[in-house]
C-alpha cells in the first residue's frame, strides 16, 4: 500500500546495461523502453510508434534485437542489454556509426539508434551481407527521411571496414 | 499507452507455471509477448496477472524423435526459420516462420504464443495445419494431445483451457518425396497476411500425389483446408495444368470478410492465384526431393 492506492506487486530487476549492472524495484507494467529512458536516463533508445511497428526502440537483449516497447522491464531481469549508448568504442565511433555519418544514413536521426542495433545484429550474424540481406535485416526499422539508400550503403561499408579490422 | 496494473510472476519451470496458473483467476501466460503486450498496452487485454514463461528453457527445443519433429512451445520464430532440421525436413514451417513480422519480432515471438493467440491471419497456425501437427496441451491434471482441427475454434479462439499451456508441437516428418511451400500476400511491408497458402504434398514412387494439404490463412475465422483443391490433386499424377485447375477451386465455399485492404472478391482471386503459385513450388520441390 502506498498513498492509499493499492499497487500490484513490485518486482526486482537486476540487469546489466552496456556492461554496467543496475538493480531497481519496478512495477510489473513498466516497459523496458521506459525503464531505460526514465529510470536509467538512457534516452538514446527512442519511442516512435509505441505499438511495435517502427523499430525505433530496438535494443539488444542477450545478443538479439528486440523492441523494448514490447517487453516488460521485469523480463530483462538477469539479462544483458545493449543500447545505442553502448555501441561506440569508448570515445571512438563504432564503424557502423562512422559509416552512417559518412554516407548520410540519417537525417533527423530519430530512427538511427534502432537502425544501428538492427544492423549490428545483422553483421554479428552475417559479416558480409548483400544489399538485399541488408534491406531485409532493417525492414523492422522505419525511416521517414533518408529513403534508406544511405543506410544500406552505410551498413555495407561498415561490414567491409569491420572485416578488414577483423583480419588485420 | 501503458498496460493496466497486473501481478507478475516469472516461472522457472513448467511445473511452477502450471501451479501459478491453477491458483490465479484471470491469468495469462506471457510468452514472446509480441501480441499480448500490444493488446495490454491498448487495454484490449487486461489480465489480473501474468505468468512469464520466458525463463523456462526446457520449453525451448527443436528435435527429431521417432519420425516426428518435436518443438518446444517457447521456440522463437527465428529459431524455426534458421533450424537446419526444420529447413531440411519441413521447409514449409521454416518459410512461414521467416515471413513473420520483422527480425525483432522473430527474435522474440514464440510458436506456442502464435498458436495460442490464434490470429486467423497468422502464419504458423496455417503452416502447422498443413503439416498435420499435433499439440501437447498440459495442465496440472496432466496432458492431452489435440489435432489442429480440434484446436483452432474461431477468430482468436482455441480449445486451450484456462489452466492449460501449450507444451509441445509435434510434426510428423513428411515422407522423403515430399515438398512444401508457404506463400503470403500482404498489403504492405511486414503486414499480416491478406491471404496466405500453406501447401504440403507427398509423391508415391510412381509420382502420384499420395498426400496433400492446402491450407488457407487470412480468409476465414481459422486456418481452412481448400478441400476441393486437395480432392482434385490427391492420387493424381499432378502436372502444371492440374495445379492450375485445382487452384481455381481453392476459394470454393469461402466468404472472406471485406476490409479496407481488399474486397471479398479480391481476396478470393488472390487465394486462387496464390494457391496455384504455392502448389507449383511445393510440387516442384517434391519432384526434386
Amino acid at each position: 500500500m502506498r498513498g492509499g492506492l493499492e499497487l500490484a506487486n513490485e518486482v526486482e530487476v537486476e540487469v546489466t546495461v552496456n556492461g554496467q549492472p543496475f538493480k531497481r524495484r519496478v512495477q510489473p507494467r513498466l516497459l523496458l523502453v521506459d525503464f531505460l529512458r526514465d529510470e536509467l536516463g538512457l534516452t538514446g533508445t527512442h519511442i516512435g510508434c509505441d505499438t511495435g511497428h517502427c523499430g525505433a526502440c530496438t535494443v539488444m537483449l542477450d545478443g538479439v534485437t528486440v523492441k523494448s516497447c514490447l517487453l516488460l522491464a521485469a523480463q530483462a531481469d538477469g539479462s544483458e542489454v545493449q543500447t545505442i549508448e553502448g555501441v561506440s568504442r569508448r570515445e571512438k565511433l563504432h564503424p557502423l556509426q562512422q559509416a552512417f555519418l559518412d554516407h548520410q544514413g540519417l537525417q533527423c536521426g530519430y530512427c538511427t539508434p534502432g537502425m544501428i542495433l538492427s544492423s549490428l545484429f545483422l553483421l554479428n550474424r552475417n559479416p558480409n551481407p548483400s544489399e538485399d540481406e541488408v534491406k531485409r535485416a532493417i525492414d523492422g526499422n522505419l525511416c521517414r527521411c533518408t529513403g534508406y539508400l544511405g543506410i544500406v550503403k552505410a551498413v555495407r561499408t561498415a561490414a567491409a571496414t569491420m572485416s578488414k579490422e577483423g583480419s588485420a | 499507452m501503458r498496460p493496466r496494473s497486473f501481478e507478475y510472476h516469472a516461472a522457472s519451470s513448467l511445473g511452477e507455471a502450471l501451479n501459478l496458473l491453477s491458483k490465479e483467476e484471470d491469468t495469462k501466460i506471457l510468452a514472446g509477448g509480441q501480441s499480448l503486450i500490444t493488446l495490454m498496452k491498448l487495454r484490449l487485454a487486461t489480465p489480473a496477472s501474468l505468468v512469464d514463461i520466458n525463463s523456462i528453457l526446457e520449453l525451448n527445443y527443436i528435435r527429431e524423435e521417432e519420425g516426428r519433429i518435436m518443438i518446444g512451445a517457447l521456440t522463437r520464430h527465428d529459431q524455426l526459420a534458421t533450424s537446419p532440421l526444420i529447413r531440411g525436413k519441413c521447409l514449409l514451417l521454416a518459410e512461414a516462420a521467416d515471413l513473420i513480422g520483422d527480425q525483432q519480432v522473430r527474435n522474440r515471438g514464440t510458436i506456442g504464443g502464435s498458436l495460442a493467440h490464434a490470429d486467423p491471419s497468422a502464419d504458423l497456425p496455417a503452416a502447422c495445419t498443413a503439416l498435420n501437427a499435433e499439440f501437447k496441451l498440459t495442465s496440472k491434471e496432466g496432458s492431452r494431445i489435440v489435432e489442429t482441427q480440434d484446436f483452432f475454434v474461431d477468430f482468436f479462439t482455441t480449445s486451450l483451457r484456462q489452466r492449460e499451456v501449450i507444451e509441445e508441437i509435434r510434426i510428423p516428418i513428411p515422407s522423403p518425396r515430399s515438398g512444401g511451400a508457404y506463400g503470403k500476400l500482404t498489403k504492405g511491408h511486414n503486414d499480416f497476411a491478406l491471404v496466405a497458402v500453406a501447401a504440403q504434398c507427398s509423391l508415391s514412387l510412381e509420382g502420384n500425389c499420395e498426400a496433400i494439404g492446402v491450407v488457407l490463412g487470412g480468409v476465414a475465422s481459422k486456418p481452412t483446408h481448400a478441400t476441393e483443391t486437395e480432392g482434385k490433386l490427391l492420387h493424381e499424377c499432378v502436372d502444371d495444368r492440374m495445379i492450375h485447375e485445382s487452384a481455381l477451386k481453392a476459394d470454393a465455399g469461402l466468404d472472406p470478410l471485406p476490409d479496407p485492404r481488399g474486397s471479398s472478391e479480391l481476396k478470393r482471386e488472390m487465394v486462387r492465384r496464390l494457391a496455384e503459385n504455392t502448389l507449383g513450388i511445393a510440387f516442384r520441390r517434391a519432384r526434386r526431393a
